[in-house]
């Protein structure tokens, strides 16, 4: 028999649809244009650079060379004369030019010889970018739910209340003793709860400290990927172009 | 793609997978690193669980057994990059952004919304709704009796919850998001849906009262066994041990792209419960995930559940769409 999830999920390999290209890099070209200010904050996931070609390589060389990147699955470019847009969408992990989303590459004559001039825009970047605030601004929220849960609790206290009024009376724990074949084996005993105390970490207040542990986590992780990702990504040009 | 016969079935007949032991690949190196990577797990699992059963009370502690398992991720991340199980797998900055992520998300947003709705409070609330006491006899069990009961009560749950995912539809759908990922490294298995997340997390085991060490314990069970079902490192794990519990080979043919292979191996620590239901397979798989391996944003893992599941709907309950001919 057919199971529901067999019948309903689309399981086989589904060829990708070839014809999604855009030039989204150009788009991003005419947002700049219009709001020149942008330009200041979009180093935060645009990546620009440039690297020289080869003594008398030409354009269409240096795109030959480049092409095994744009043939990942995935992605979709479209070369017109000097310049190159690419396009990636769920890209492979372990495609070279994953962290990118969209891009330029545009070959330039300049009085030493040509240059391969590259904007690449990453949308893994600005997630990386934002996850300290949104961490940061979950510890917020972790410590208003404390301080709601402890006004709500003195509330309650000041009314009369018992926070368990409606539950029976819990019964006075017995003391925790050790196996004999435990104490046998040399297990240390174990320690009386305190008041009130209870096992694993029911009870416990909410703390924000993993908020904050990650916020540092990514902030570290973003510094660490916009020079890493900048730098590997010339590299990887560099030796292409090169024939390494 | 002809595939292998497994019992009853025929597995990676949509995708290779490699089914026996004999066929898996062994570590290759020097005797040092075979002697390394053949003993690390037994090792690792031995001495932690003699570390919790011997720690005095004043280190035996909730925040000694967190800085343990960031120190043995740590060490773990190390092992990946010497000896990766598959090039294909190797971690980059892009996947360790959206892996930690969901670390990330586990150890704040997961951990409020189960302090509000989590397995304990309904537990609770259960136990106070019938006036049921805890069953406290268990607390003067052998300690290690108890670490078993503990881990067992909690891997028997979740291998039917994940089952379950693999066999209704409604659960389906939270969990499908994590069978989108296409390589296994030792973050993994926080990538999901959070609901999937939340609801593979539900266990029973707060029925129980145990000794805070026999937690612990059960807890060391869990970092020593079950971190290795997502980790991309090759280790020739001794046969005792892959016959008890389960391994990154195990793990890695659930996550096959090949669709038979994914219904085995259901178990997070303790591969015999596959083994006394029937669901085992002892083989492994390089090519994971689904729809061939389409990777998915986390924007689409955060809404997939939602919007397949509104498609669904649509289709099943909708209004059919007219055909207007043409003039």
């Amino acid at each position: 028999m057919t199971s529901p999830v067999r019948a309903t999920q689309p399981w086989a390999p589904q060829a990708w649809d070839a014809t999604g290209a855009r030039a989204s890099a150009d788009t991003d070209a005419l947002f700049v244009e219009k709001f020149p200010a942008m330009r200041l904050i979009s180093w935060i996931w645009h990546v620009r650079g440039s690297v020289p070609l080869m003594p008398g390589q030409s354009g269409d060389d240096a795109f030959d060379k480049l092409a095994p990147l744009f043939r990942e699955t995935g992605t979709t470019h479209k070369r017109d004369g000097d310049t190159l847009t690419f396009d990636k969408k769920d890209q492979p992990a372990q495609d070279k030019m994953s962290v990118f989303d969209h891009g330029v590459l545009r070959i330039e004559k300049g009085a030493t010889g040509s240059v391969l001039r590259y904007h690449l825009i990453s949308r893994s970047l600005l997630f990386c970018f934002f996850l300290p605030l949104f961490f940061l601004a979950f510890a917020q929220m972790t410590i208003a739910l404390g301080k709601h849960q402890k006004a709500s609790a003195e509330t309650t206290a000041a009314a009369g209340k018992a926070p368990n009024a409606t539950h029976k009376p819990a019964a006075k724990a017995a003391p925790l003793q050790l196996n004999p074949i435990d104490k046998f084996l040399g297990a240390p005993a174990p320690e009386k709860p305190k008041d009130g105390e209870e096992m694993g970490r029911r009870g416990k207040k909410p703390s924000p400290t993993p908020a904050y542990v990650f916020a540092s986590f990514f902030t570290i992780l973003y510094v660490f990927g916009r020079i890493f990702e900048d730098w590997l990504i010339k590299r990887r040009f560099k030796r292409m172009l090169s024939g390494e | 793609m002809d595939g292998v016969r497994v019992g009853n079935r025929v597995v990676g007949t949509q995708s290779p997978v490699t089914i026996g032991w004999e066929n898996i690949p062994k570590v290759e190196g020097g005797p040092v690193k075979r002697f390394i990577f053949t003993w690390f797990q037994p090792t690792v699992f031995f001495a932690l669980l003699a570390f919790w059963y011997y720690a005095p009370n004043s280190i035996a502690k909730a925040s000694t057994a967190l800085g343990i398992g960031i120190g043995f991720k740590v060490l773990l991340l190390l092992l990946e990059w010497v000896n990766p199980r598959y090039e294909s797998w190797r971690l980059t900055w892009k996947e360790l952004v959206v892996d930690l992520f969901y670390v990330g998300l586990t150890y704040t947003m997961l951990r409020l919304v189960d302090s509000y709705i989590g397995s304990d409070v309904l537990i609770k609330a259960v136990q106070d709704h019938f006036h049921a006491e805890k069953f406290a006899w268990f607390t003067g069990l052998p300690l290690l009796v108890q670490a078993f009961l503990l881990s067992f009560i909690f891997d028997f749950g979740q291998y039917w919850m994940h089952r379950g995912m693999h066999n209704w539809y409604p659960l389906w759908l939270p969990h499908s998001v994590h069978h989108y990922i296409t390589q296994l490294n030792i973050n993994k298995g926080a990538v999901g849906n959070p609901v999937e997340l939340f609801l593979i997390g539900l266990g029973i085991g707060g029925l129980f009262d145990f000794l805070p060490r026999a937690f612990l314990l059960a807890g060391s069970v869990g970092l020593a066994v079950g971190t290795y079902q997502h980790i991309n490192v090759r280790f020739n794990s001794p046969k005792w041990w892959r016959f008890l519990f389960v391994t990154t080979e195990h793990h890695s043919l659930h996550h096959s792209q090949d669709f038979e292979s994914t219904r085995s191996n259901y178990a997070g620590s303790y591969v015999f419960i596959d083994r006394m239901f029937g669901t085992c397979i002892d083989g492994e798989a390089e090519l994971l995930g689904m729809e061939g391996g389409r990777r998915m944003t986390v924007r689409e893992q955060m809404t997939y559940p939602f919007t397949e599941g509104w498609k669904t709907l649509k289709e099943r309950f909708g209004r059919p769409s007219v055909a207007v001919p043409a003039e």
